[in-house]
């Protein structure tokens, strides 16, 4: 038996014979190729068979030679159902304008919600957003990425410590950690002011509790600088000593610069590839061929197309390549020198308060090998070396 | 005369070479399942067909199937499905010693 499913996908057509020796017309028929099935009987002229639509064109040339008169009753498959569709193209291309338009309000903002922050950080961060073009009724494709709007965010906007930026389906949830107000001074216990480090104390300004050291003194790693015990002789009291004991502390560093470096610079050109992304075949639609640099970086964004709340297998990806020149620098001995120390500067800032200050640098040792600079410096740093520690409690005697 | 005598030879060969008679002598090969289908292969055109009856063009002679409500399923040069209620199943020979 033949597959019924094949012919309805190839479409298939009943056919009504009637006349005088229907069965030698099937023998015909059949010794011709076309192929016949279901033949029944219809009183005694009369024989109904289904056969293949592409032979049911044929069959007229037959029946003309005998003398049979056809009539098609019944039309089946695909093809009749696809003619049928083009009849009502107007109900197709309804549906097919439906799941568009759903597609492309799934894919457009519908809304920002802003949690954890004040109505002022709000409007600001509402404002920052618009400008970034992050706006209700916005298609999602052309805005940056959740990661982008988050960083930017937090950069614009002073006043935020962090901000999570989430994609929920069409609506952005930012949520907020604001900067605090400065702390209300806090209740301290009581306690001494200490020495951070090995220094000699160039300037005091002592809020609360009673001096011990002077200026011009030197002190060690954890000498007591400002006692919290404060009154008289028999009376003491303790407080929270406050202050700030400024010291000049003294830090070596080491540093080696080579003479020339190589490295990469992007040169300003650069080129766009965009492709559609439908699972793991990536079909480009703007920008081919190789670019006409030869050193370049790629950056690659994927922007998911979303279906209501589901994500489809399709995206549209985006490429950009960025132009890259080797270049090298070359610095003479006294330019190498001062950047040498310039970066020894910026180390030793890095691992200090941002009060602190580089009084004085000496250069110790200067050598010049294999192409490097290699300095060891000497600063004078003028930093805040006190630090609480607290009073343990006694016993009153 | 001749014919006789390549029938005769077929049929030898036959039986002695151990072959399928239907292939070696274009007999028709009938297959029936119950009384609702029957298959016959190297038939040689309809001959009637009604929903009571179904007339066969054999080689030689006729083959008549009678029953009920007769649908011919698929129908090929040589092979025909028959679905309904099979009854009988005869074989005529036409002009039986005859010329032919």
């Amino acid at each position: 038996m033949k597959n019924q499913w094949i012919e309805f996908i190839s479409g298939k057509v009943t056919v009504k014979v009637s006349g005088k020796g229907v069965e030698r017309f099937i023998n015909v028929l059949i010794r011709n190729g076309l192929i016949v099935w279901n033949v029944k009987r219809h009183g005694t002229e009369t024989i109904t068979f289904t056969m293949r639509l592409k032979d049911a064109l044929k069959i007229r040339h037959y029946a003309r030679e005998r003398e049979c008169s056809i009539s098609f009753l019944k039309r089946a498959g695909m093809p009749f159902l696809f003619k049928r569709l083009l009849k009502n193209s107007g109900f197709v291309g309804g549906a097919l304008l439906f799941l568009l338009i759903i597609m492309f309000l799934s894919n457009v903002i519908w809304g920002i919600e802003i949690k954890g922050a004040k109505p002022a950080t709000e409007y600001q961060i509402g404002k920052e957003l618009d400008k970034m073009g992050v706006k209700i009724g916005k298609l999602q494709l052309f805005v940056d990425n959740v990661e982008g709007i988050q960083r930017k965010l937090t950069n614009n906007v002073g006043n935020l410590t962090w901000v999570g930026v989430e994609l929920k389906g069409t609506t952005y949830h930012l949520q907020v950690v604001e900067k605090k107000d400065p702390e209300k001074p806090e209740q301290l216990a009581p306690r001494n002011l200490v020495a951070k480090k090995k220094a000699i104390i160039a300037s005091m300004y002592i809020e609360t509790g009673q001096k011990i050291v002077d200026i011009n003194d030197h002190v060690e790693q954890g000498q007591l600088l400002v006692s919290g015990v404060i009154g008289k002789e028999g009376q003491t009291q303790q407080v929270a000593a406050i202050g700030e004991v400024w010291g000049e502390t003294w830090y070596k560093s080491h540093v080696e610069l080579p003479l020339e470096t190589n490295f990469f610079v992007f040169n300003g050109q650069e080129k766009q590839k965009h492709s559609l992304i439908i699972g793991n075949l990536e079909i480009p639609i703007w920008g081919f061929g190789e670019p006409e640099f030869k050193e370049y970086e790629t950056e690659k964004n994927i922007k998911k197309i979303n279906f209501l709340k589901w994500e489809l297998p399709i995206s549209i990806g985006n490429e950009t390549l960025r132009a890259r020149e080797e270049t090298t620098r070359t610095y003479s001995e006294e330019e190498a020198e001062k950047n040498a120390l310039e970066l020894a500067k910026n180390k030793i800032k890095s691992g200090l308060d941002e009060e602190a200050i580089i009084k004085d640098e000496k250069i110790l040792h200067k050598e010049l090998k294999d192409g490097k600079v290699i300095l060891d410096i000497h600063f004078k740093i003028i930093e805040n070396i006190a630090v609480g520690q607290p009073i343990p409690k006694e016993t009153p005697e | 005369m001749a014919k006789k005598w390549g029938q005769r030879v077929r049929n030898w060969m036959a039986q002695k070479m151990d072959l399928p008679q239907d292939v070696m002598m274009d007999l028709p090969r009938i297959t029936m399942i119950g009384q609702i289908h029957i298959y016959i292969e190297n038939h040689r055109g309809l001959i009637t067909f009604t929903d009571k009856e179904l007339r066969l063009l054999l080689k030689q002679g006729q083959l008549q199937i009678r029953g009920k409500s007769f649908v011919i399923k698929t129908i090929l040069p040589e092979e025909i499905l028959l679905e309904g209620k099979i009854d009988q199943v005869i074989y005529i020979n036409e002009n039986p010693g005859g010329t032919k």
